[in-house]
């Protein structure tokens, strides 16, 4: 049988036994590897129970229901037996998401098959044609209806990909719906894209793990010191791997798996965010390269503090600025002031004093009276590269879930 | 308590509302919750015959000719206010107005530029058509018939029609293949 978009039917119009069959998914002609998902849905269509969300990294629902199997055929089969569900487990929506800048339009073929011992018995088939610029798609639904199951080709999506859909599913996008999301796709993601940090994503993940951190959505951003005495630090390429060992923590964090960065010097310069896409020689080529960023006088932090400020002013997210400074830190009483006032806001700053020395109001942060939260970290090293991608992570992750506990606590952030 | 149709059910609006006269016809549907071309519904009502054709094409009301039969239906489009608040597209139907030579009126809705953009009503989801008293604002009679429609692009939800002195209202949810063009054709409508 063939099966259209937009078609709804009857389970048992399709297959006579609804306690043992078999959907399979397929899509064709894309690069990169696709993630096929089952959501079990409650009666308001959403993911009460993540136990639900079947695939490649739970391939199994709780009940026995739903099974994920690695198929000789298809690119992704599910073991269904609908009597197996729980009744509060209402729809079962059957998804496939891209993880990279291709988009649905660039699919060749694909389809969703119902096999019945093995063999086909229904299949809704879709092209490119079909679609526009989504990244993820909902396949086709099985539901309860009037005591009954019912199949609808459904054949649509969301641009944003998987963390659209998972929004779509889980109403609140914020924190736990998200953590399947942020789980499975670091090291994925990264694997797909940018195989050279794969590594140190692995890392990265350790450490998000060890702070109990893996579901934790943030804004990521990058403030770089590039005044004079700079210089050396970005021509022997070592800001550049500050931006690679980063990266994977922006990617994990942020919901668009950006970095954004400003540099300053005496003014400030917000540079387009890093991504997955570009970072491999960011520092060369953003902006026309940073030889060309006017940058490498004196430092004025104050303006730069101002500026990310700014930035995130209308953001929901927690946001974790990473602030790299080598020193020579004067207006200590400006500084101590923008951060004593940004205490209310939702921004951990994490300071890193690298191969400098007379840090200033930086070294005593911890200590700075009249905040309602301790919302910024300080530690130096003589060189950002000389410590192991591992032990960078511990100490960028030191102080944040601290803080992140903290300003919960005082509703500053959710 | 509005009563709930299902398709092909019908209720005397006569009966439940002695003395009816004014009634709004809303219809809903969900705004599309995915990406992509958004869905451009069409409510419209032909106004026909026993022999189920319209008299002229004047008796098919629609955005372009709003006003059918003196006033008998109004398509009011989606700027009410109070009781067809929440509805998609509503019209506004006066009993006592439709022509003695008129035997029901045919509410349809249509997905515009259907082919182009690929769609049909079986990716619609919760469409439904209600009847409203317009004096007091008290729903009558509502069908939902996300499940009835499928890869149709055009559809009929409902009608409204005579038996003997009484008005009944029945939950049709026909599809219709091809969209306006052939539906307004086969009513008689010269498109």
């Amino acid at each position: 049988m063939e099966i259209r978009r937009g078609q709804r039917l009857a389970m048992g119009d399709l297959c006579q036994n609804t306690d043992s069959f078999q959907v399979g998914l397929s899509i064709s002609g894309l690069g990169s590897e696709i993630d096929f998902a089952c959501f079990g849905l409650n009666a308001q269509q959403k993911l009460s129970d993540e136990r639900y969300m079947t695939f490649y990294n739970q391939t199994e629902s709780p009940c026995g229901g739903l099974k994920l199997v690695k198929p000789d055929q298809d690119s992704a089969r599910f073991l269904c037996q609908l009597t197996a569900l729980p009744a509060n487990i209402d729809r079962l929506v059957f998804t496939a998401a891209l993880n990279s800048s291709e988009t649905m339009w660039q699919l060749q073929g694909g389809y969703l098959r119902f096999l019945v011992a093995n063999q086909e018995v229904a299949r809704f088939s879709f092209s490119g044609a079909d679609f526009l610029d989504e990244k993820a798609l909902m396949v086709g639904e099985i539901y309860r209806k009037d005591n009954g199951w019912r199949f609808s080709a459904t054949g649509q999506g969301f641009n944003g990909g998987l963390a659209a859909l998972v929004k779509h599913f889980g109403g609140d996008v914020a924190e736990d719906s998200l953590q399947p999301v942020g789980k499975l796709s670091l090291e994925k993601k990264i694997a797909a894209v940018a195989p050279k940090l794969v590594d140190l994503a692995k890392k990265a993940t350790l450490s998000l793990e060890k702070h109990r951190l893996s579901s934790t959505v943030a804004r990521v951003g990058l403030v770089l010191d590039a005044s004079g005495s700079m210089y050396a630090q970005y021509d022997k390429g070592k800001v550049q791997q500050v931006i690679e060992r980063l990266l994977p923590l922006a990617v994990h964090f942020d919901d668009d798996g950006e970095l954004d960065v400003w540099a300053f010097s005496s003014k400030t310069l917000a540079l387009p965010a890093a991504t997955l896409q570009n970072y491999a020689d960011y520092i060369a080529s953003a902006e026309y390269g940073w030889r060309n960023w006017g940058m490498m006088s004196i430092n004025n932090e104050p303006a730069v503090i101002e500026q990310v400020i700014q930035h995130y002013s209308n953001t929901n997210l927690p946001v974790l600025i990473i602030f790299i400074s080598d020193g020579g830190v004067s207006q200590n009483a400006a500084i101590k002031k923008l951060l004593v006032e940004a205490a209310a806001l939702p921004i951990f700053w994490q300071f890193v004093g690298i191969g400098g020395r007379n840090y200033g109001v930086l070294e005593k942060l911890d200590t700075l009276a009249g905040r309602v939260v301790d919302n910024c970290g300080f530690f130096s090293l003589d060189d950002i590269n000389s410590i192991s991608e591992q032990a960078l992570y511990e100490r960028l992750l030191n102080e944040f879930p601290l803080w992140l506990e903290a300003a919960k606590l005082k509703s500053i952030i959710r | 308590m509005a009563i709930s149709l299902s398709k092909g059910g019908n209720v005397n609006l006569s009966k439940e509302v002695p003395g009816l006269n004014k009634v709004l016809v809303g219809l809903g549907w969900d705004a599309r919750a995915t990406d992509g071309t958004a869905f451009d519904l069409d409510a419209s009502a032909f106004l026909v015959k026993l022999d189920g054709k319209v008299r002229s094409d004047s008796d098919f009301c629609f955005y372009n000719n709003k006003v059918v039969a003196d006033g008998a239906v109004q398509h009011a489009g989606d700027n009410l206010t109070g009781a067809g608040d929440g509805d998609d597209e509503c019209l506004k139907v006066e009993l006592s107005k439709i022509p003695a030579d008129l035997d029901k009126v045919v509410f349809s809705v249509t997905i515009h530029d259907a082919v182009t953009r690929k769609q049909n009503f079986g990716q619609v989801n919760r469409a439904y058509i209600r009847i409203v008293n317009e004096d007091g604002g008290q729903e009558i009679a509502r069908y939902d018939l996300s499940e009835d429609a499928s890869v149709e692009t055009a559809m009929i939800f409902g009608e409204i029609y005579r038996v003997g002195a009484d008005w009944k209202f029945k939950a049709v949810g026909q599809g219709f293949v091809g969209g306006l063009g052939p539906l307004a054709a086969s009513f008689g409508v010269n498109v």
